[in-house]
């Protein structure tokens, strides 16, 4: 952790009456420094928090969208749940697979992008939807899904 | 991106402009009158107005919501706490999410309106961590507020009306929009739901009295409150008042949100998203997100409020309905249904954590032509062993989905165990 | 005080409590009303998530969990209704879906609450015919426990014992639903010193200890109440014995001394019980008869009292408040001052352990013997209890009489050596730090010729032909005449203790 990360995330403890309330926010920050949080990371994490390392690792893999190991530089995560499966999700997180080669969960061998499935994104009235680093790809269809896969670097 | 209902009303009447996200626009267009009310009414006048408009949750429960705020004690020995639940996740809905994108400021004075009315000092905002763009503008928004003096110290004016929003964002865990769930991670925990008692207006975020309510829930609150009970209470049913954003996924031709009244027939709803795709026939609708058991083509009929649908095994939920034509295989239905809540319970409750695993094999057993008429009967007999038994209603919502599938599609189950495989070859695809 | 009915009985019960905490109170929770539990632990906080306790509530449409269910006045519960039947098999059927039906080849097996209460609540047969979750086998914790996963029911008892009883906090449940697992933080061990409680308060076969695992069948055992002896405190124990060996100690619950816990020190310690033992009786540091023994002893203390020489006695913080009593008697009938004895000392914490390491040094206080690591000069005879007082301290005795059972180096100087038995071969009462009086039980028959203190010192009296004195010993009798004689002890005897013991007045 960076002493940079560790001053933002000093900063947020006055908006909670107890400090823990701000761990969610904390553990972005970190993640936001090397892509994942790892034992070293949450055992620093506990530390400023007075908390147990274990109780940061509880949190850190209750959650979808914390990574406790090294990710691809890029993530793709396709949603299956039902609105956009209905409308073809898995058959294009199918034919993705296919394209990079690699199965759902697994990273491209260069590092270069992680997929994965996802459940309901709350974009079920422009399904199939896939988020892509963080922002939504809505209205998709299968040229456009590779399009976009395509263009990351 | 949706920028606006296809069917608009008082609450998305303004949504395609981009001006209405922002805090003069809002005003120009009558944001603000609501909360300006308010606040020359004494609170607990204000608490008694809401709960005679009859306002009900918009979150999945449809609790009235004046009630709610009853519950949360009064004096000032200890601080009292708002919480935005934006944390939808429910399969099936987008509705908040449209909300705080284009009209953040319509529940952040729904925000503000219950904070006087209740006393409460602060609100926190929790929207699920996928949600960036609506994180982005409801901290946009609640900027905005602060240099306009409507957050911050004597608010309007007003000695004593101190108000402190946080934007606090979730991280993927559909069981954080149950209150009690998304007051654990909002801790910095787990979001694992608590039991009750103690409920959250006794001992909520940090132990202090909270209440709970979800964004179209605050949003309704300046209209209410700016246009009077007798405005509000002609809209929609008796026992549900107003409009809601109606959410059509699935096979229809037009997926999207329609603002309606409450009580509006499922069929004109669906008419509204265009029809089934493609002029196939309609084989079943969810009507109120995942959690929701389906409705059959002879449903059509029924009025969207819960009194209504609740007389058909069903309920309102969210109001997202998700449509399926005559090529759809229940059992994936089932399948991925049943994927969803193994994936996410929170895996407290031994009923829920193994039920819903148990639940999800059997399914995709059965679909993968691996059945036998045994699964059928545990089909039926599992969901009994985990209603109504576990700290929160996630297993009853994982529950009543395969019951009503069984109950309105046992020939598909039992198409399956005969063929030994999936006979719906022009199904979506598993 | 709220009553509260239970399938039909009427039960008055304490104020604020659970309905699960108040049948614990009164001593009948699964003895006399069974309401099976798994997540709820006497001493832990409430989890509320196996939902095995829920019970019909009178009024409530729903079952309740009877662990959070706070008690109101004339509260009726039903237990006995086919739908808290249906919700326990439910829970049992669904428990047991992940879990290894490898009983036979479980540790646990014998006193595990799965397998009890799959026979008594359960169903008859299984109906899933999915593969079991794998999970890791014969996991290594740390110094003292194996974690087999696949048996955890994730009931959360050992993740809340290490947070709030050694607030160590190693152990958490890890991912969630179906997947979640109980789990070390990546690259550390349970390691504490109260780590052994986690396999007592452990359901299944989950946790179990290395040091006792795979050793015996536990329907081999039978459970000795008694007290451990490694400190002060007095922990209540039940010794685990077959065939005049001990297994193990497990903690007794004792809501006074010790909850349900045991340091593992403590635990451990029923090992040093038959090491280094003192096994032969000697006469100037000769082999001889336990008899002869006796007489040389009371020889001894005779010819110094015609002689006029002095005697003194040496006490033991370790020996019983009996053996304690008859030291004192023999020393007031040869008209010696009263002994002193010595007390090794150590780290203590907050929970447990205290700075005594020996387990009855408040019993010698009570009866009237001195701290003191002074010499007691030149003297004729010294009745000595132990070794605890150093070695040189003795060095003016003429005729030094040892009772011990460890063979110490002052057995080696001891002109009168007579091996005693060990607190797990006698029966007696420890006084601990809190001044309460605790039983202890012969759990084993000694190997060799051994007696009592008490016993040996009765006998040396009688030898040295003190007035009164035989050569009989039963230490209930002493027991009784120490609680008519010395003050504080009045009504608290063998006879009287129960077995959560009693304090001094």
């Amino acid at each position: 952790m960076s002493p940079e990360t560790q001053r933002k995330i000093e900063a947020l403890f006055p908006r909670y009456p107890e400090k823990r309330g701000a761990l969610l926010p904390a553990i972005y920050l970190v993640q936001a420094e090397k892509g994942y949080v790892g034992p070293q990371d949450a055992r620093a994490l506990a530390e400023l928090f007075g908390l147990e390392p274990v109780d940061v690792w509880e949190v850190l893999t209750f959650y979808n969208m914390f990574y406790t190991s090294a990710q691809g530089r890029h993530h793709v995560y396709v949603c299956t749940n039902l609105p956009c499966s209905l409308r073809g999700a898995r058959t294009l997180l199918k034919e993705l697979e296919s394209h990079l080669g690699i199965r759902c969960g697994q990273t491209t061998p260069d590092g270069r992008v992680t997929l994965a499935h996802e459940e309901c994104l709350g974009s079920c009235g422009t399904a199939p939807v896939m988020r892509v680093d963080g922002e939504y790809v809505e209205n998709l269809d299968l040229s456009e899904a590779k399009r976009v896969v395509d263009s990351l670097e | 991106m949706i920028t606006q209902p296809y069917i608009t009303n008082y609450l998305s009447e303004h949504y395609a402009d981009d001006a209405y996200r922002e805090l003069s626009g809002y005003e120009a267009r009558g944001g603000f009158e609501g909360l300006r009310k308010a606040v020359q009414m004494e609170p607990a006048d204000l608490v008694e107005l809401v709960k005679s408009s009859g306002l009900r949750g918009r979150g999945g429960a449809g609790f009235s919501t004046g009630l709610k705020w009853s519950f949360m004690p009064s004096g000032n020995d200890r601080p009292k706490l708002f919480v935005c639940n934006a944390d939808e996740s429910e399969p099936g809905s987008f509705k908040d999410r449209l909300i705080m994108e284009r009209g953040p400021h319509q529940m952040l004075e729904g925000i503000l309106i219950g904070a006087w009315a209740v006393g409460a000092s602060k609100t926190y905002i929790y929207i699920r961590g996928e949600y960036k763009v609506p994180t982005r503008r409801v901290e946009q928004a609640v900027k905005e507020l602060y240099e306009r003096g409507y957050l911050g110290q004597k608010i309007l004016g007003k000695k004593g009306f101190d108000h402190d929003i946080v934007v606090h964002s979730g991280a993927g865990a559909y069981i954080c929009g149950e209150e009690t769930g998304l007051l654990e991670s909002l801790e910095g925990k787990k979001g694992q739901p608590r039991k009750k008692p103690p409920f959250p207006a006794q001992y909520g975020a940090f132990g202090l009295p909270t209440t709970v309510n979800n964004v179209e829930t605050f949003a309704h609150v300046p209209f209410i409150v700016a246009r009077g009970l007798d405005w509000f209470l002609a809209i929609g049913t008796e026992k549900s008042p107003g409009t809601t954003l109606f959410g059509v996924s699935g096979q229809v031709e037009r997926p999207g949100l329609f603002e309606l009244p409450l009580g509006t027939p499922l069929g004109e709803i669906i008419d509204h998203a265009g029809g089934v795709r493609g002029g196939r026939a309609l084989k079943g609708v969810i009507p109120g997100g995942m959690s929701m058991p389906i409705l059959l083509p002879e449903d059509l009929d029924v009025r969207m409020a819960e009194e209504f649908l609740s007389e058909r095994g069903t309920h309102l939920g969210t109001g997202g309905i998700m449509v399926m034509d005559e090529t759809t295989c229940m059992v994936r239905v089932a399948a991925v249904t049943s994927y969803f809540f193994r994936d996410e319970s929170c895996g407290q409750c031994t009923q829920c954590r193994e039920g819903t695993g148990w639940i999800h094999k059997i399914c995709e057993r059965v679909e993968a032509g691996r059945g036998s008429p045994a699964d059928l009967e545990l089909l039926d007999d599992l969901p009994g062993l985990m209603e109504g038994q576990t700290i929160c209603a996630f297993a009853d919502a994982a529950a009543w989905p395969i019951q009503g599938l069984l109950r309105h599609f046992r020939a598909d189950f039992e198409a399956h165990i005969a063929a030994q495989r999936c006979p719906f070859p022009e199904s979506f695809e598993l | 005080m709220p009553t509260l009915t239970i399938d039909g009985t009427e039960y008055e019960v304490a104020e604020g409590r659970m309905i699960l905490q108040a049948i614990d109170d009164l001593g009948l929770l699964m003895s006399g009303v069974d309401i099976p539990h798994y997540c709820w632990h006497p001493k832990l906080s409430i989890d509320g998530s196996c939902r095995m306790c829920q019970v019909e509530v009178e009024g409530m449409p729903k079952l309740q969990i009877a662990c959070n269910t706070l008690v109101t006045d004339g509260m009726v519960v039903r237990t006995d209704v086919e739908r808290v039947k249906k919700a326990q098999r439910g829970v049992m059927e669904l428990l047991l879906i992940n879990h290894p039906l490898d009983c036979p080849i479980c540790d646990q097996a014998g006193e595990c609450t799965l397998q009890d209460y799959a026979f008594d609540y359960g169903m008859p047969g299984a109906r899933t015919e999915e593969p079991r979750r794998p999970a890791k086998k014969a996991m290594d914790l740390g110094p003292t426990i194996v974690f087999d996963q696949e048996r955890c029911i994730l009931c959360r008892r050992c993740v809340r014992f290490c947070r709030e009883i050694p607030k160590t906090g190693e152990l958490g449940v890890f991912a969630r639903g179906d997947h979640s697992l109980l789990e070390l933080f990546p690259g550390t061990e349970l390691d504490n010193p109260y780590s052994m409680n986690v396999a007592d308060i452990c359901p299944v076969g989950a946790l179990t200890t290395k040091d006792f695992r795979f050793k015996i069948r536990v329907w081999f055992l039978d459970d000795v109440e008694s007290i451990c002896n490694q400190c002060s405190n007095g922990c209540n124990i039940y010794a685990s014995r077959s065939n005049n060996r001990i297994y193990r100690y497990l903690p007794r619950r004792n809501d006074s001394v010790n909850d349900t816990w045991i340091c593992d020190h403590g635990r451990l310690s029923y090992q040093l019980i038959m090491e280094n033992r003192l096994t032969e009786p000697r006469v100037s540091r000769r082999g001889t008869s336990y008899a002869d023994a006796v007489r040389a002893a009371g020889d001894a203390v005779r010819a110094a009292r015609e002689s006029g020489g002095s005697i003194v006695g040496v006490a033991s913080p370790f020996v019983g408040n009996e053996d304690l009593f008859v030291l004192k008697q023999l020393l007031e009938a040869v008209g010696a001052p009263a002994a002193t004895f010595a007390v090794p000392r150590g780290e203590s914490d907050e929970l447990l352990v205290k700075t005594e390491k020996a387990p009855n040094a408040s019993g010698a206080r009570a009866l009237g013997f001195e701290e003191s690591d002074a010499s007691p000069g030149a003297v004729a005879v010294a009745l000595v209890l132990g070794h605890t007082l150093a070695e040189e301290c003795l060095k003016g005795v003429e005729t030094l009489i040892l009772l011990d059972t460890e063979n110490c180096s002052l057995a080696e100087r001891a002109d009168i050596v007579l091996p005693a038995r060990s607190f797990a071969e006698k029966e007696g009462s420890f006084t601990n730090h809190a001044k309460r009086v605790q039983r202890f039980r012969p759990i084993l028959e000694p190997t060799f010729e051994a007696l009592s203190e008490g016993e040996i010192l009765q006998r040396i009296g009688a030898a040295a032909g003190l007035t009164g004195w035989t050569a009989s010993y039963d230490v209930h009798e002493v027991s009784k005449r120490l609680s008519e004689t010395v003050a504080g002890f009045d009504g608290i005897n063998l006879d009287s203790l129960d077995d959560q013991g009693c304090e001094l007045a």
